[in-house]
């Protein structure tokens, strides 16, 4: 007899398309990764010196963040998927308000991280300044623009489940923007101790 | 399985905490710095098998950002340990 536990599904949750976008956005973001990793090694004393202007405190506020808002983003899809054909309205309206945790977390971490360019901005600091900062400063903001497009997707989702837009039979778009969200969490995951804390 | 997710989101929250004090409290050094490493790639691994739900999918789906993740924090390590050659 087969052990249920070991059966696995043939593709991950979602559209097929989104995860091909997922391996693209890894690679991408982990050569970048590896061009600030390699970058460092011609000049030690000047990342370590340009990193003690960025604040660690926030850095670590907005990991919290993102994972706790992964965190719901997955109960919201659990909301989803024990739904039966008796509790549809119960379940959206469930995962609608997980959802809107998730999306105000996406809100602060949007603003903490804004506040963070601010400052930065402020000091007179851009992309040309060294070699640490146009890698800080690319690999933030295209992540900063990822948390947006990220929060759209979800506001999308919440505003459909708002209406009970979500079947037993059909809720692939929500499993899709949420696989979406956690790449966001996951390159954050990285992101954070390499630009942070690793000197 | 809420149980599973809300001690995955905890061991998250701790091993970032764990993170940040090392860089707060200044001590990081050469040795942390590859458990710093190892404490990413296990948080990196969590979020693959649990919130992206891979866990339960066809192994090749999931080795994917396992191979991206391992191979990306093992090159950081490498760029990090390599000794830098000096001009004389």
């Amino acid at each position: 007899m087969p052990n249920i536990k070991n059966i696995k599904e043939s593709y991950p949750p979602g559209d097929f398309a989104i995860w091909i976008i997922i391996y693209v956005e890894l690679v991408t973001f982990g050569l970048l990764f590896l061009g600030y990793a390699f970058s460092r090694r011609s000049n030690i004393e000047m990342f370590n010196d340009s990193q003690l202007l960025l604040n660690q405190t926030s850095g670590f506020v907005n990991t919290l963040i993102l994972i706790t808002s992964s965190y719901f983003v997955v109960r919201a899809v659990q909301a989803i998927a024990e739904m039966r054909e008796e509790n549809v309205e119960a379940s959206n309206h469930r995962a609608s308000k997980w959802l809107l945790y998730a999306i105000f977390c996406g809100m602060a971490f949007l603003v903490i991280k804004f506040s963070e360019f601010y400052y930065i901005f402020g000091e007179g600091i851009t992309l040309s300044t060294n070699k640490f900062f146009m890698f800080y400063l690319m690999l933030t903001m295209f992540h900063f623009m990822h948390v947006m497009l990220g929060s759209v997707i979800l506001f999308n989702i919440y505003k459909k489940t708002k209406t009970v837009g979500y079947t037993p039979n059909d809720y692939r778009g929500f499993e899709t923007g949420a696989a979406y969200w956690h790449m966001v969490d996951l390159l954050w995951i990285v992101l954070f101790p390499l630009v942070y804390i690793i000197r | 399985m809420n149980k599973t997710i809300k001690t995955i989101w905890i061991i998250l929250v701790i091993l970032t905490i764990f993170a940040y004090l090392l860089g707060y409290l200044k001590l990081i050094n050469s040795s942390l710095v590859a458990i710093l490493l190892i404490s990413t790639f296990i948080k990196g691994e969590l979020v693959i098998d649990y919130f992206m739900g891979l866990k339960t999918v066809k192994l090749k789906y999931r080795l994917i950002p396992i191979i991206w993740l391992g191979t990306v924090l093992s090159l950081i390590a490498v760029a990090y340990y390599l000794p830098v050659a000096t001009v004389q």
